[in-house]
């Protein structure tokens, strides 16, 4: 688990990232150059003694010759002494003919695989726990009678190359030591100076007014520049948010001050009279504005909820068919009152979608009164299925098309001449598009000029049954 | 390989016989007991008598009396076989021989350890290879002569005044020089390629000694006896520090260091590998290099010391302030196994004994079968 974290490069700054995906290959950089320079070191070392065991073996070489019917050498102690450079190597040579007989020397030495087009060839062997450079000459006596080939097989203990090497490997590792520190910094410094515009967008952001909404005016690279772009498009929904907010809390005193100033002017003008006759026109007429009031209060209540970004109540499957027999029960009376046709139309089966019960007993409550505020007398609620879709139709006066989309918008209403509050559509806007509905208007009747009715749909997306 | 085993073999004996010196018998091991409830544990194999190593114990004793020391006597070969036999479990720590060749070639087959001490890395790197071989005396090879002889003939003081008396006076000398037989003794056989290393005169002053029909033994001991009994007058090649003793009892003979070239001869140490007690091992040789037993060299002892500081009679220092850049070391390096190889061997000798008879050589012409090598039953 820690360990899944501590692993999990989306936790790592920006500049750790960059510093881990620069600074990795360039470890590996190195190391690869270490090695090969140590190989190269060793290799040169073994090149420089190398010609020591061929001067050496040459020397001894030289000395064979055929004497008392055998192979016979003088052997030269310089062609020894040759092979004790300043780190005292050990030292042995063995003389061995064409049948590989030893005839002399201080140890008996393993023979190499003949290399082509030289006299000599060069191996690493082990010969009693120590670890040696052997040289094996090949060659052939020289006289006139005879020309026995032979092998001088010299060897020395490492001691000199491996000093030589160690030597030639600490220059070349400070070297690329330097280098890699040099490299290194440059990556640092690299990458501080690639992070810094970041780290200016950071500041001015930070250092912003946090009730300012202004666009940010700030010179960055390419890359950064279209974050900047994206933020500034955010900023400017922010501040559009922002207005339709104020709008909204300017329209609503506005709608709630008028019906509160006709109160307080009602009942001052119904008490100077004495009359209980017109205190009673007075309360009455009282009344029916508080309830209006109350009712524009609630919608707006509502209306706040339902745009309340934090809120998103929990959806649960809801009978359509019957959330709409049940709406219009409740409200048949009160519309039968006032001379309303209210009708339902659902079908057989229950209609089920995925939505907030509340919010859509809400859009329909506010359709129906709609309707009915704003003249119509015929009022029909139907619901269908596959896909699901709620529809009300009436047979009131209508939007014009050009009205349409602008009524969904709080507070604007299609006609002067009604008594609603101008909130009833932009409700039900909003709990359609909480549930992803498509919300649709036109004429019920469009062939009726001067009725020619409305028809609002809601139609339910595929996915939310 | 059996061949060189078998010729190592011979040149043990032949070099028992030539190295010793005192030809009595000898105590054969020395035991130095601890006075200590843990006795440290000490074995030695060396080639130097009781006279000459006794002091040099005694004094290591009473520095670390808790080290219970036996130190073994042995021949030089004998000592050279032994370390071979046991190199897988040696049993002795310290290894102290005059046959610098043999020495150096254990050293060089890695059975020697290395010494990790100041007084190791300090020693003068003429006397020592790596940090395993240590050449701890300084032994002039001299030339002796009876005082009488002056009286007759200019006394020789160098090799060059021994060829020219050689040649000069034949009859006088006739019979009366003595050397080594470098055939019959592996010393000889080493001063004789060192010899013929330095100079080539030197075939012209063998050819000399063999016209003059001069003598030859196989120890040093036995030169000087001759000498001293009047049977010979000049001996060539005689090891100093044995002849230094001799001469200081028998005043009828003189020392001489040869002035163009003296050949000096370095008794060489080293710690075994693997040695049952590397500890006492080390105090040991460490002991040996340093300034107190060096000093005790040159002063009670005719080994000469090596150290650099130590200045005064009988040392590497005063040594070279007489005789400046003649005094020759044997170099301790793989020239030396030049020396133990055996054609070189046959080789050097085939020479050595053409020029002694005063037969063509082969640098004259192809060789006939030259004779075979002497062999140990013959002697």
């Amino acid at each position: 688990m820690i360990l899944s974290r501590r692993w999990r490069l989306s936790h790592l700054s920006l500049y750790r990232r960059l510093m881990i995906w620069l600074l990795c290959p360039l470890a590996l950089l190195v190391a690869i150059m270490l090695l090969q320079a140590w190989l190269a070191s060793r290799e040169a070392s073994d090149r420089a003694f190398d010609r020591l065991l061929d001067a050496a073996s040459l020397s001894i070489a030289e000395q064979v010759r055929w004497q008392q019917s055998r192979l016979w050498m003088d052997l030269p102690p310089s062609a020894l002494e040759m092979l004790a450079t300043d780190a005292e190597e050990r030292v042995f040579y063995a003389l061995y003919d064409a049948q590989g007989h030893f005839v002399t020397g201080n140890r008996s030495l393993p023979s190499l695989p003949a290399v082509a087009n030289d006299q000599m060839s060069y191996g690493d062997v082990m010969s009693h726990g120590m670890s040696l450079r052997l040289g094996v000459r090949r060659s052939r006596l020289e006289g006139w009678d005879r020309s026995d080939r032979f092998e001088v097989r010299v060897a020395q203990t490492r001691e000199g190359r491996q000093a030589l090497a160690n030597q030639l490997f600490l220059a070349s590792f400070i070297n690329i030591v330097i280098i890699a520190g040099l490299a290194m910094v440059v990556v640092l410094l690299s990458a501080r100076f690639a992070l810094e515009p970041l780290t200016r967008l950071r500041r001015a952001i930070r250092q912003r007014n946090p009730r300012t909404l202004a666009p940010l005016e700030l010179a960055l690279p390419r890359e950064l520049a279209e974050l900047r772009q994206a933020l500034n498009e955010l900023l400017a929904r922010m501040r559009r948010v922002r207005a339709n907010q104020e709008r909204f809390i300017g329209d609503a005193s506005h709608q709630l001050r008028t019906p509160l100033a006709g109160l307080s002017a009602r009942a001052e003008l119904a008490l100077r009279q004495t009359d209980p006759a017109i205190w009673r026109a007075g309360l009455v007429t009282l009344h029916g504005t508080a309830t209006k009031t109350a009712r524009l209060a609630g919608q707006l209540l509502s209306l706040t909820r339902l745009n309340n970004p934090e809120a998103t109540p929990a959806k649960h499957p809801v009978n359509l068919a019957a959330l709409a027999q049940r709406c219009v029960r409740e409200s048949f009376s009160r519309h039968h009152r006032r001379g309303v046709d209210l009708g339902v139309e659902i079908p057989d089966r229950p209609v089920m979608v995925s939505a907030t019960e509340w919010q859509l007993e809400e859009a329909l409550n506010n359709l129906i009164e709609n309707a009915s505020l704003y003249g119509a007398d015929q009022i029909t609620v139907q619901v269908i299925d596959a896909p699901a879709r709620l529809t009300v139709v009436d047979n009131g006066p209508g939007i014009p098309e050009s009205q349409r989309l602008l009524v969904l918008r709080p507070f604007h209403r299609g006609q002067e001449a009604g008594d609603g509050s101008g909130l009833g559509l932009a409700i039900v806007d909003s709990i359609a598009r909480a549930h992803d509905i498509r919300l649709n208007l036109h004429p019920a009747n469009p062939d009726h000029s001067e009725r020619p009715g409305l028809c609002i749909s809601l139609t339910f997306p595929a996915d939310a049954r | 390989m059996m061949t060189l085993q078998r010729i190592r073999r011979v040149l043990g004996i032949l070099l028992a016989l030539s190295l010793m010196t005192t030809t009595q018998a000898h105590a054969r091991t020395l035991h130095f007991a601890a006075d200590s409830e843990s006795p440290q544990p000490l074995t030695i194999y060396g080639v130097l008598d009781p006279p000459q190593v006794r002091p040099l114990l005694a004094d290591f004793h009473s520095r670390h009396p808790d080290i219970d020391i036996k130190y073994h006597n042995l021949e030089t070969l004998t000592l050279h076989a032994r370390v071979l036999q046991e190199r897988n479990a040696p049993r002795a720590d310290v290894l102290m021989s005059p046959a610098m060749p043999w020495q150096y070639e254990l050293a060089n087959e890695g059975l020697s350890a290395p010494l990790e001490s100041s007084a190791a890395a300090a020693w003068p790197s003429w006397a020592r290879w790596r940090q395993e071989l240590f050449g701890f005396t300084f032994e002039p090879i001299v030339m002796v002569y009876r005082r009488d002889l002056a009286q007759r003939l200019p006394p020789p003081a160098s090799h060059a005044d021994l060829l020219n008396l050689l040649q000069q006076h034949a009859d006088t000398l006739d019979r009366r020089v003595v050397t080594y037989d470098p055939r019959r003794s592996g010393a000889g056989y080493t001063y004789a390629i060192e010899d013929a290393r330095i100079s080539a005169r030197y075939w012209d002053l063998v050819e000399a000694l063999g016209e003059s029909h001069s003598a030859l033994e196989t120890t040093t001991g036995a030169m000087l006896e001759g000498l001293s009994e009047g049977r010979y007058w000049i001996g060539y090649n005689l090891i100093g520090s044995y002849v230094q003793d001799y001469v200081a009892a028998h005043p009828e003979l003189v020392m001489v260091v040869p002035q163009d070239y003296a050949l000096v001869l370095q008794r060489l140490v080293m710690v075994s590998r693997n040695a049952p007690h590397p500890a006492t091992a080390q105090r040991f040789v460490d002991y040996l290099l340093s300034a107190p037993a060096q000093r005790l060299l040159a002063s009670r002892t005719t080994l000469g010391a090596v150290h650099p500081d130590i200045e005064g009679d009988g040392t590497a220092a005063d040594l070279r302030n007489r005789l400046g850049d003649a005094i020759r070391p044997v170099q301790i390096g793989p020239g030396l196994l030049a020396t133990m190889d055996t054609l070189k061997r046959q080789t050097l000798l085939e020479q050595w004994q053409q020029a002694f008879d005063n037969r063509p050589t082969h640098a004259d012409g192809p060789l006939a079968d030259p004779s075979p090598l002497p062999d140990a039953s013959t002697e």
